[in-house]
């Protein structure tokens, strides 16, 4: 190939005016990406940065050519950002509610009866469980961070065609602390409204786990991961998910986070544990909780990274001492199933 | 720190400036760059940099030990030496897990282990075996230690490659580069197309059909399972000859050429035209201090094919520590055995066709191991290939269909057409030219999906 000879000082300037140029033309992603960063000096610095290139990119209607792509691959609207936490049923007076064994869905289908919403003391028989079957299969959706993404493909795995395994929706680094990264709230209404899952297994919290949230309502503070004021804000999330989707009908549960290796993250995912199994237990005929923590600790309740599966010994953790592997994957799977077996009926 | 992120672009534009404005007082050049290499490695895991130092440390030192040895004992057990510590690096850090559960299987015992993988060491540790075994064989003269340093953490190829010789790149490091003649329009076209191939071809790809299929074929038509062969076939090229284009650019805007590590491979007419054409740099190490150091072709004929299947399943193996990718190793050594017996050397343009046909559903048939996470998901796409066709296959969209096609008939682009691209960039005016930049990066950045996955190449 020809060479083609030029001054480093020209290479340097080219480099230079291209990514300035290209800031300019996207500079709404770049503030995107600025503002969901996580809280700190890089966020600030990117934040300031980012004001004046946006400003001065709209004033020249230079964001104009990436609007008209994303248009025309229908994707427009991603640089907006919603961090708005939509629930619409208003939270329960008080505490949360421990297991009273009589939870009924407000409205939508009702779980775990024939259709009958009728309320039913504690005491009676239970009522016969769904059935599903290859003709009328149970429509799941597994949904969450990056974390979500094994489970589901365990779920799709399973060979059972009265289980139909909607697309995975494992989308990283997202959660529910964090919807201006991505809003899993208005996620969630749509998914209800148009994919119609009778169960959703949602696995969040990992990306939760810091001091940091945002679509906290006005006027309230937020303290840092584990205050009270962060664990009541965090559980009324879960709990208003829990219900939103109860509402619709939608069997919910909630995957606890996996023990984790090395001391980053050993105490801040107990903490989102504890919150996630709460509001199951609280919801208790309408969502449950697998407890990944203890399905992949050792005898002695520490990290490892290999269990025995049917005598072999199994890889279940990547190197990053936190994401599965397929087999991990398939083992959150058949727990779930048993939950799912527990109050629906295959044939 | 990944290629296709604002962090590296600004990370990128302190570097670069700086590297040119000390590129004539050499020493303090060496510490900046050596510098920005440990920062660049350092973002992913600081603890990693002290073992990239460790490494050179120890190679230079064994390296210059040989060197100044006269007696053949001492120069070969010094050579076994520094072998052994960058095997046993990688052994610990690669493939302790991979033989302890193994291990576990066979006999029953019973250890865990559990080590993460550092990033790039295979690539690092394949380019100090190389200069350590060229000292040896009095083809190089060890260098100085801050080059040696330099030319082992140099970042453009530190975590993936290309495995760049030290025969390659010292020379380079010896002198100053001539801030006067850089290639910076092949190296934008550089860049750009692996940042194109990355982001758009290989994340679509992965995002859209493969990583669902080889997840649960089961779940997949027939259509699909097929679509999603081929799509990992376009995927991990776009991924890997993606990721070297952009080092070989971002190297030549430092003023360094680096070996070229993929020439269409896909328009290979043979699985030994395939290795010629696919990571170019690693073929040619383990042809050299693999194959050929085994006895290559010298022996006779049992133990050239002995040979070939060896390298191939060593190779194989370099890959990732799972039999998966030893069984990838193994049908790429017999189809080379078999092209070998069968003296395979197609000549007119019909059996060049029908050669380019086969050897790519060979590679497709192995890259299916390579792929897939166990023997079991393997055998279910290959059971799935044929077992459901007529199903709906709604993962098959117009837009999977097109990545792919783009994919291959990038195959078939004649590099006289990448010269005219290069030398058309090269003919506009500057402010032309950064319009061009910004254009095709904003447009990558619009039609790839969001998030940027890592590249598969950095886990090997």
């Amino acid at each position: 190939m020809r060479f083609f000879g030029t001054p480093a000082g020209r290479g340097i300037v080219l480099l230079f005016l291209g990514l300035v140029f290209a800031a300019l033309l996207e500079a709404e992603g770049l503030r995107k990406q600025a503002e969901i960063q996580r809280q700190g000096f890089q966020r600030t610095l990117a934040l300031d940065a980012t004001r004046p290139l946006v400003h001065f990119s709209r004033a020249l209607h230079l964001t104009t050519p990436r609007h008209e792509l994303q248009e025309a691959i229908g994707r427009q609207g991603e640089d907006e950002i919603d961090t708005g936490v939509h629930l619409r049923l208003p939270p329960p007076a008080g505490p949360l509610p421990r297991h009273t064994g009589t939870h009924v869905p407000r409205k939508g289908r009702p779980i775990g009866t024939h259709g009958s919403s009728e309320r039913r003391p504690i005491g009676t028989h239970a009522p016969p469980k769904p059935r599903f079957s290859a003709t009328h299969p149970l429509k799941v959706w597994v949904a969450g961070d990056s974390l979500a993404e094994i489970p589901g493909q365990g779920l799709e795995r399973v060979d059972d065609p009265a289980i139909d395994v909607l697309p995975v929706e494992s989308r990283l680094s997202t959660g529910l602390a964090r919807p201006d990264l991505f809003n899993w709230y208005t996620r969630f209404t749509q998914v209800i409204s148009t994919l119609h899952p009778r169960v959703a297994v949602l696995s969040f919290g990992a990306d939760d786990a810091h001091d940091y949230m945002a679509g906290v309502p006005a006027g309230k503070k937020v303290g840092p991961l584990g205050s009270p004021s962060w664990v009541a804000e965090y559980k009324r999330r879960v709990d208003g998910v829990t219900r939103e989707l109860n509402a619709a009908g939608v069997y919910v549960v909630w995957l606890g986070l996996p023990i984790p290796d090395g001391p980053g993250f050993k105490k801040s995912f107990p903490i989102v544990n504890r919150i996630l199994e709460s509001v199951a237990r609280a919801h208790a005929k309408t969502a449950a909780y697998v407890d990944t923590w203890h399905l992949l600790d050792d005898a002695h309740g520490r990290y490892t990274p290999y269990l025995r599966v049917h005598g072999k010994l199994t890889l279940m953790r990547l190197p990053d001492g936190i994401h599965y592997t397929g087999a991990a994957g398939d083992l959150i799977a058949a727990q779930t199933l048993k939950r799912l077996r527990a109050v629906f009926a295959f044939s | 720190m990944l290629f296709p992120t604002v962090t590296f672009a600004v990370f990128f534009m302190i570097v670069l400036p700086v590297s040119w404005a000390l590129m004539t007082r050499q020493r303090g050049w060496r510490v900046w760059i050596l510098l920005a290499s440990y920062v660049f490695y350092a973002w992913w895991d600081w603890r990693f940099v002290f073992l990239l130092a460790a490494s050179t440390v120890v190679n230079h030192a064994l390296a210059v030990a040989i060197y100044r040895a006269r007696a053949v004992g001492a120069r070969k057990a010094m050579l076994g030496l520094a072998v052994a510590f960058d095997l046993g690096l990688l052994g610990y850090f690669k493939y302790s897990g991979f033989f302890v559960s193994s291990a576990d299987n066979l006999i029953g015992t019973s250890w865990i282990v559990n080590i993460t993988l550092p990033v790039g060491i295979s690539f690092y540790t394949f380019m100090a075996i190389s200069y350590v075994v060229d000292t040896y064989r009095r083809q190089l003269v060890p260098a100085s230690f801050a080059r040696f340093a330099v030319f082992q953490a140099f970042f453009p190829h530190l975590v993936a490659g290309p495995i760049v010789r030290a025969s390659e790149l010292l020379p380079q490091l010896e002198s100053p580069r001539d801030p006067r003649k850089v290639d910076t329009s092949r190296a934008f076209v550089l860049i750009l197309s692996g940042l194109f191939l990355k982001v758009v071809i290989a994340n679509h790809l992965a995002t859209h059909i493969v990583d669902d299929v080889f997840a649960a074929p089961n779940e997949h038509s027939s259509l699909e399972v097929l679509t999603a062969v081929y799509g990992y076939a376009v995927q991990i090229f776009a991924d890997f000859c993606g990721y070297t284009n952009i080092a070989i650019g971002v190297a030549l805007l430092l003023g360094f050429q680096f070996p070229q590590n993929f020439n269409s491979p896909y328009a290979a007419v043979s699985l030994q035209d395939f290795w010629r054409r696919w990571h170019m740099t690693l073929s040619r190490w383990l042809r050299d201090y693999l194959y050929i150091p085994l006895g290559g072709n010298r022996k006779g004929t049992l133990l050239t094919y002995r040979n070939l299947m060896l390298t191939m399943l060593l190779g194989g193996l370099w890959h990732g520590a799972a039999w998966t990718f030893v069984v990838w190793g193994g049908i790429h050594g017999l189809g080379l055995a078999t092209e070998r017996a069968l003296g395979w050397r197609p000549t007119s343009s019909a059996a060049r066709w029908f050669g380019r046909v086969l050897t790519f559903h060979v590679v497709c048939f192995a890259w299916i191991f390579f792929r897939a996470d166990s023997f079991s998901r393997a055998g279910q796409v290959l059971e799935r290939l044929f077992t459901a066709w007529g199903q709906s296959s709604p993962l098959v969209t117009t837009s999977v269909v097109l990545a792919i096609a783009v994919g291959i008939a990038g195959q078939y682009v004649r590099p006289s057409a990448v010269a005219g691209v290069v030398g058309g960039f090269q003919r506009l005016p500057a402010l032309a030219q950064a319009g061009c930049i910004a254009v095709v990066l904003v447009a990558i950045n619009t039609l790839g999906p969001e998030g940027v996955a890592p590249f598969i190449y950095f886990r090997f």
